[in-house]
C-alpha cells in the first residue's frame, strides 16, 4: 500500500482517505452458542434460522450472526457445528432472547444440538428454560456439576446445556463507512471487508450479509422515530442538506460490528478497513469514515486513524 | 504444605473408624500430635499411634496403608487427597463432598454411600451398596464420580440421586434398585433383578442384561447424541467401554411398575 500526503494532516492508504473520525460504541451483554448437527448443511440451517431477523436491537430484540463454522473435532459432541454470537442491550434481555431463539429455531431444526460457547459470567438459561417442552419426559444429566438436558422429540432427542455463560463487557455499534465512486464499487469493497472480518473471532456483523445500506442517525423530524436516514451521507441529498460527501462519492455503505470484547471489535474494524484499502482508489473507494454521536453517549471510541496506524506504518502526515 | 503417612503396625484385630482423618484435619499437626488422636477401635477408642506408624510425608496427599478392617476411610472428605495402598473396609468415601480418594486395592460394602462430590477411584473390587444410602438416609449418593476397576457387589447405586459410577467388571444382583437419578455404567455382566423401582436415571451397559426386574419396556435402538457428548466430556466413560461407546444403544424404559421413566441403555 502506498501512502501519500494531502493537506495539513491526512492518512491515505492506497488512495483511500482514512478520515479523522471515530466510531462510538456501547456496552452490551453477549454470549456465544455452539450449534451442532449431523451434517454441516443442517448446522448452518439452524444457525441461519436462529440469527435471522436479528439485525438491530431497535426492532429485533437482539443482534446476532454466525461467527464461524466449526469442524466436527472442535465441537462438544464431535459433530459438524457453527458458532453464533448473540448480543442484547442488557443481561435481562439476553436471558429472554437466547432461550426464545434456540427454542424456535434450533430445537426445531433436524438433528441439532445446542451448547454453551462461553463460560463464566451470569448464567443465561438454555435447557433450564426449554426443558418444559419435554412435557415431563425430559431428562437431565449432571456430570461434574455441569448439567445438560435431553428432550424427547419426534426425530430422536434434542440435547442442550442447561445454561450458557455471558459477558457484560461486550461492545456493540463498532462501525465504518465506505465512501465510493459508485454503488458497485461500494458493494465490492463491502464484500471484501466482510470476507476479511469473517476470519476475526469474537466479532460479528449483524446486518444483512454484514452490510447496512441505510445507515441511520439518531431521531428525526417525526415524533417517535428512534432513527432515521443519515442524510449527511445520502448522495442524492448532497447540496440540499449539509453533506459529509465530496462530489466524487456516489454511494456509501456501512458495516456495523458487535464483539464480545472491545479488542475483538477493534480487530474486526482493522481487518475490514484494511480489506477496503487493499482494493483502494483503483477500485473506486474514496474514503473511510465512521459514525458517532459526538462522543458523549457511548463509552467506546474506535478512532479510525489509531486503528489503522499500524497498517499505515506510521504514515500519518 | 506437608502431610502424613499412616501404616498399620499389624493386621487390625478389630474394626477402626477413620471418620474425620483427612488432610484438612491433620494439616499443621506434627506426627506426634497425629499419633495422639483417638479413633474408635472395636468397642473402645485408642490413639492412632497405637495402631499406625505415623510419619511426616512431603506433599499434600495423606497416605494410608490398607487393611480390610479400616472403615470410613475418607468419610466426610471435603478437599485434598487420600491415597490408600491396599484394601479398605466399609463406608469408604461415605458422605464425601470434595477432594479425591484413591484405593489401590479392594473396598468393602457401602463405598461412596451418601457421596455428594469429589472423586473416588478403586483399582480392585467393591462390595455391596456402592453409591447407596447411609443408614438413616432416604437417598443415596447425590453427586461426584466413582470408578471401580473391578467388580461390585449387589445393590449398585441403590436409591442413587445423582453423580456417576463407573464399574469396569461385573455388577451383582439388584443394581439400580430404586434409582432416582444419576448414571451407572457397567462394562461387565449385570446381575439379575436390576432396576426394581427405578424412577429415573441411566444404567449404561456394554451387553444385554440376562434379566432385569419386571417393569421395563423396549423402546428400541436409537443413535443418542447424548452418548457422543458424554464420551467426550467424560473420557473415562469412553475408556470404560474400550472404544465401543458409539452413539447407538437400545433403550429400555422403566421401571413402569413404579411409574418411572429411567432408562437402561444397552450399547450396540
Amino acid at each position: 500500500m502506498s501512502s501519500g500526503f494531502e493537506g495539513i494532516s491526512a492518512m491515505i492508504l492506497n488512495g483511500v482517505e482514512i478520515r479523522d473520525s471515530f466510531a462510538e460504541a456501547f456496552p452490551m451483554a453477549g454470549t456465544r452458542l455452539i450449534i451442532t448437527a449431523d451434517t454441516p448443511r443442517w448446522a448452518r440451517t439452524a444457525a441461519a434460522s436462529l440469527t435471522g431477523f436479528a439485525t438491530s436491537v431497535i426492532g429485533c430484540g437482539c443482534e446476532a450472526a454466525i461467527e464461524r463454522e466449526l469442524p466436527a473435532a472442535q465441537t462438544p459432541d464431535g459433530r459438524p457445528g457453527m458458532s453464533v454470537l448473540i448480543f442484547a442491550m442488557s443481561l435481562k434481555d439476553l436471558k429472554k432472547v437466547v432461550p426464545l431463539r434456540v427454542g424456535q429455531c434450533v430445537l426445531t431444526s433436524p438433528t441439532s444440538a445446542c451448547y454453551a460457547g462461553l463460560e463464566g459470567g451470569a448464567a443465561v438459561p438454555l435447557g433450564r428454560a426449554l426443558r418444559y417442552f419435554g412435557d415431563g419426559h425430559q431428562i437431565a444429566k449432571s456430570i461434574e456439576s455441569r448439567r445438560f438436558w435431553r428432550l424427547p422429540v419426534m426425530e430422536g432427542e434434542f440435547v442442550c446445556d442447561e445454561i450458557v455463560g455471558s459477558t457484560t463487557g461486550a461492545v456493540g455499534g463498532g462501525n465504518f463507512l465506505i465512501l465510493a465512486r459508485s454503488r458497485a464499487a461500494a458493494l465490492a469493497a463491502a464484500e471484501a471487508a466482510v470476507e476479511a472480518m469473517g476470519r476475526v473471532e469474537g466479532a460479528v456483523m449483524p446486518f444483512p450479509g454484514g452490510v447496512v445500506r441505510s445507515g441511520s442517525k439518531v431521531g428525526g423530524k417525526y415524533a417517535g422515530m428512534i432513527a432515521s436516514t443519515n442524510d449527511a451521507y445520502c448522495p442524492t441529498l448532497r447540496g440540499a442538506v449539509p453533506s459529509a460527501l465530496p462530489p466524487e462519492v456516489e454511494s456509501v455503505l456501512e458495516i456495523v460490528i458487535d464483539g464480545l470484547t472491545e479488542g475483538d471489535v477493534a480487530a474486526s474494524m482493522r481487518a475490514g478497513i484494511s480489506a477496503v484499502c487493499a482494493l483502494g482508489a483503483p477500485a473506486g473507494v474514496v474514503a473511510v469514515d465512521a459514525g458517532n454521536y459526538g462522543g458523549n453517549l457511548g463509552p467506546f471510541h474506535f478512532k479510525l486513524r489509531e486503528l489503522m496506524a499500524p497498517v499505515a506504518g506510521g504514515s500519518i502526515a | 504444605m506437608s502431610s502424613h503417612r499412616l501404616i498399620p503396625r499389624a493386621p487390625l484385630a478389630a474394626r477402626v473408624d477413620l471418620t474425620g482423618i483427612t488432610p484438612a484435619a491433620l494439616a499443621g499437626l506434627a506426627a506426634g500430635e497425629v499419633a495422639r488422636l483417638g479413633v474408635p477401635f472395636g468397642a473402645g477408642t485408642v490413639p492412632l499411634g497405637d495402631l499406625f506408624h505415623v510419619e511426616p510425608e512431603a506433599g499434600d496427599i495423606l497416605l494410608l496403608g490398607g487393611d480390610p478392617r479400616l472403615d470410613f476411610v475418607g468419610a466426610g472428605l471435603a478437599s485434598g487427597e487420600i491415597v490408600v495402598d491396599g484394601p479398605v473396609g466399609v463406608h469408604a468415601g461415605s458422605g464425601m463432598s470434595g477432594g479425591r480418594l484413591v484405593v489401590r486395592g479392594d473396598a468393602g460394602d457401602d463405598l461412596a454411600a451418601g457421596l455428594e462430590g469429589g472423586r473416588i477411584e478403586v483399582t480392585g473390587s467393591a462390595g455391596a451398596n456402592v453409591g447407596g444410602a447411609r443408614p438413616g438416609d432416604r437417598q443415596g449418593m447425590t453427586g461426584g464420580a466413582v470408578r471401580v476397576a473391578g467388580a461390585v457387589g449387589r445393590r449398585l447405586g441403590a436409591r442413587l440421586r445423582g453423580g456417576l459410577i463407573l464399574v469396569g467388571g461385573d455388577a451383582g444382583p439388584q443394581a439400580a434398585d430404586g434409582l432416582i437419578a444419576g448414571t451407572l455404567a457397567v462394562a461387565g455382566a449385570l446381575g439379575a433383578g436390576a432396576g426394581r423401582g427405578m424412577k429415573r436415571g441411566t444404567l449404561l451397559l456394554a451387553s444385554p442384561p440376562t434379566s432385569l426386574a419386571p417393569g421395563f419396556v423396549d423402546a428400541g435402538p436409537q443413535d443418542f447424541i447424548m452418548l457422543a457428548l458424554l464420551a467426550r466430556r467424560v473420557p473415562e466413560l469412553a475408556a470404560l467401554f474400550g472404544g465401543r461407546l458409539s452413539q447407538r444403544a437400545n433403550r429400555l424404559v422403566g421401571n413402569r411398575l413404579a411409574g418411572g421413566e429411567g432408562e437402561v441403555l444397552v450399547l450396540q
